[in-house]
């Protein structure tokens, strides 16, 4: 009777107003809606602009004076167009996942809590919005952000910069597994910081908890190489291996596994922590 | 599924507690369909947290209660999707324009045709007067310009209900006088759910008052017989003119008679009666005053109290 009433006053609405009635969505009530607006927040303001210059300015730009300014400055510092090869793609790899991962706890660290105490999330939430639906677009949107900007703007940049300090085409399949590795290690540290935003009032505990597990990480894992079995701390490793055609260090498939399991287990955790939250 | 018998809302021992603190305790209340049910009490009274429980942006610690005959907890979504809400302090991305907003609002309910929505969202920015800033950013907006779009915003999807909380609040008296004139319009399309603090407002508008005190229901009755003070001893005010002793200890000696407040002044006699038997009185009272036939009868009534009177009597009387 419930589902024929609701049937009966959609039809009633769609003639009476000519409006359409937005689909169920269930779970995802209002996803494509929020989604909308994220992404626009991402893309249709200045806030791509201003990320792109800063990322480019942080990567590329590190990147072009080591490669560049450098051995122009000191030529004592000049390398054959391998060896520049070698290291500049250390350097991107190794940068791009560094600063790109402090960039995207910086970024990210405000989505949940900014809402929570703007009053915003309890406005949305008072539409007929899933809360799931609320946490995954927060995180869809960020992912997007991060590909397309820190990962995609900085490689493509990077890709070209790489060509003209070693006059080589880089081969373009491994060098887009290396920006998956990169995308992969941003998920990681994506999912972690919307987790932490949901758990947390105080930008400060998320702020630390996420730089610490990132600085943390790459200190312990120099004293020990067990860390390795637990964060994402090898990627770099990883890309240039990919890149340079070698074998793939032992550490590869744990650190594959380890990332996407962290950042499933992490979104899981903001959802049914998020589904708990009173405004 | 249970519609509640044609109540828009049902809820039964709803309850609210933080940490052992009860804020809301066993409210039973029930608002028919299209009627303006306003819903008031002091700061803290717990107004505020029932309308959080009927939208579920919080979860009750005990008791149920019924949206549409749809249950809070479970199927919150689906009662969402018929209500629209005013906060009290309504909060906005402040990059996005008035227009931006209804049109996200709105988007969460319709998905189309585009030009319908647009068509919408005009609709609603006339109706609360903010076309002419429209198409600037919320963060420039005074406060009363916020609510008057959260009252554009609550409508913009034909709620079968509308909550509103504190919706005259930031408004100045001809704001709030539109805001009434909006509610006494869209009494037929739906039914309102208001909280309050302004008790002229209420008297004025609404159907069913509630009244709310330390998070338990101390009162609640139509407007009308609130404000007679039914429930409560009945209370008829004479003026006579003429010599009124007698008549007096006539009306008291009667069985239904509690009390009978006498004051003199200017050659007339007023009387306060309060009376146990209301029958008896609208039968009897005026017949007594009247056998002295040298006696004239001024004013006769049945007591009306204004809304402040009852809302201070119920609240001190529930302290």
């Amino acid at each position: 009777m419930a589902t024929n009433t609701t049937v009966d006053r959609k039809a009633v609405l769609a003639a009476r107003h000519g409006l359409v009635p937005a689909s169920n969505g269930g779970r995802l009530g209002g996803f494509g809606n929020m989604l909308g607006k994220e992404l626009g927040d991402w893309f249709g303001t200045r806030r791509w602009i201003v990320q792109a210059i800063i990322w480019l300015l942080i990567i590329n730009g590190l990147m072009a004076f080591i490669m560049f300014i450098v051995p122009a400055m000191d030529p004592s510092a000049q390398m054959s167009p391998e060896e520049e090869l070698v290291q500049g793609l250390g350097l991107y790899f190794n940068f791009a996942i560094l600063f790109g991962a402090i960039g995207m706890i910086i970024l990210a660290q405000d989505e949940i809590i900014q809402e929570k105490q703007s009053g915003t999330a309890a406005w949305i939430l008072s539409k007929p919005v899933s809360r799931s639906a609320f946490v995954l677009t927060k995180l869809l949107s960020n992912f997007v952000g991060g590909l397309i900007i820190i990962a995609g703007l900085t490689g493509v940049v990077a890709y070209a910069e790489l060509y003209l300090a070693s006059g080589q085409a880089l081969p373009v399949l491994p060098y887009l597994m290396g920006l998956g590795l990169i995308l992969l290690t941003l998920t990681f540290y994506l999912s972690l910081v919307i987790m932490l935003g949901t758990i947390f009032e105080q930008r400060g505990a998320v702020l630390g908890i996420a730089v610490g597990v990132l600085m943390g990480g790459l200190i312990a894992s120099q004293f020990t190489p067990l860390v390795s079995y637990f964060l994402p701390v090898k990627m770099p490793d990883i890309a240039l291996a990919l890149m340079q055609g070698q074998p793939l260090p032992t550490i590869a498939i744990s650190q594959l596994i380890t990332a996407g399991a962290w950042s499933i287990l992490f979104t899981l955790v903001a959802l049914l922590r998020f589904r708990r939250e009173e405004f | 599924m249970n519609s509640s018998n044609g109540n828009v809302i049902h809820t039964q021992g709803l309850s609210k507690a933080y940490k052992g603190v009860k804020v809301l305790d066993g409210l039973s209340l029930e608002v028919p369909k299209n009627s303006i049910f306003g819903f008031l009490g002091p700061n803290g009274a717990g107004k505020s947290t029932t309308i959080k429980l009927l939208l579920g942006l919080i979860r009750p610690s005990g008791g149920s209660a019924m949206v549409f005959g749809q249950d809070i907890t479970q199927e919150s979504l689906g009662v969402r999707k018929r209500v629209g809400y005013l906060a009290q302090d309504p909060r906005y991305y402040e990059h996005m324009t008035a227009r931006q907003t209804l049109r996200y609002t709105a988007c969460f309910f319709y998905r189309g045709p585009s030009d319908m929505i647009e068509a919408r969202v005009a609709e609603m920015l006339e109706l609360v007067g903010l076309e002419a800033k429209a198409d600037r950013p919320i963060k420039g907006f005074s406060g009363g310009e916020r609510q008057r779009l959260g009252i554009a915003q609550a409508q913009v999807n034909y709620p079968d209900l509308l909550i509103l909380d504190e919706p005259a609040a930031s408004l100045d008296p001809m704001g709030r006088h539109d805001v009434l004139a909006v509610m006494e319009k869209l009494r037929k399309y739906t039914t309102i759910f208001y909280s309050t603090h302004i008790l002229e407002d209420v008297q004025r508008v609404s159907d069913t008052v509630a009244i709310l005190n330390h998070g338990r229901l101390v009162a609640e009755a139509p407007i009308e017989e609130l404000l007679a003070g039914k429930g409560s001893s009945a209370m008829y005010q004479v003026t006579v003119k003429g010599r009124a002793g007698q008549a007096q200890k006539r009306v008291e000696s009667q069985p239904w008679v509690q009390q009978v407040l006498s004051a003199a002044e200017d050659g007339q006699t007023s009387w306060q009666v309060c009376v146990s038997d209301e029958d008896a009185a609208e039968d009897q009272l005026l017949r007594l005053i009247l056998e002295d036939r040298d006696l004239r009868v001024k004013r006769f009534g049945r007591k009306t109290y204004n809304l402040e009177e009852v809302f201070m009597s119920i609240i001190e009387g529930s302290n």
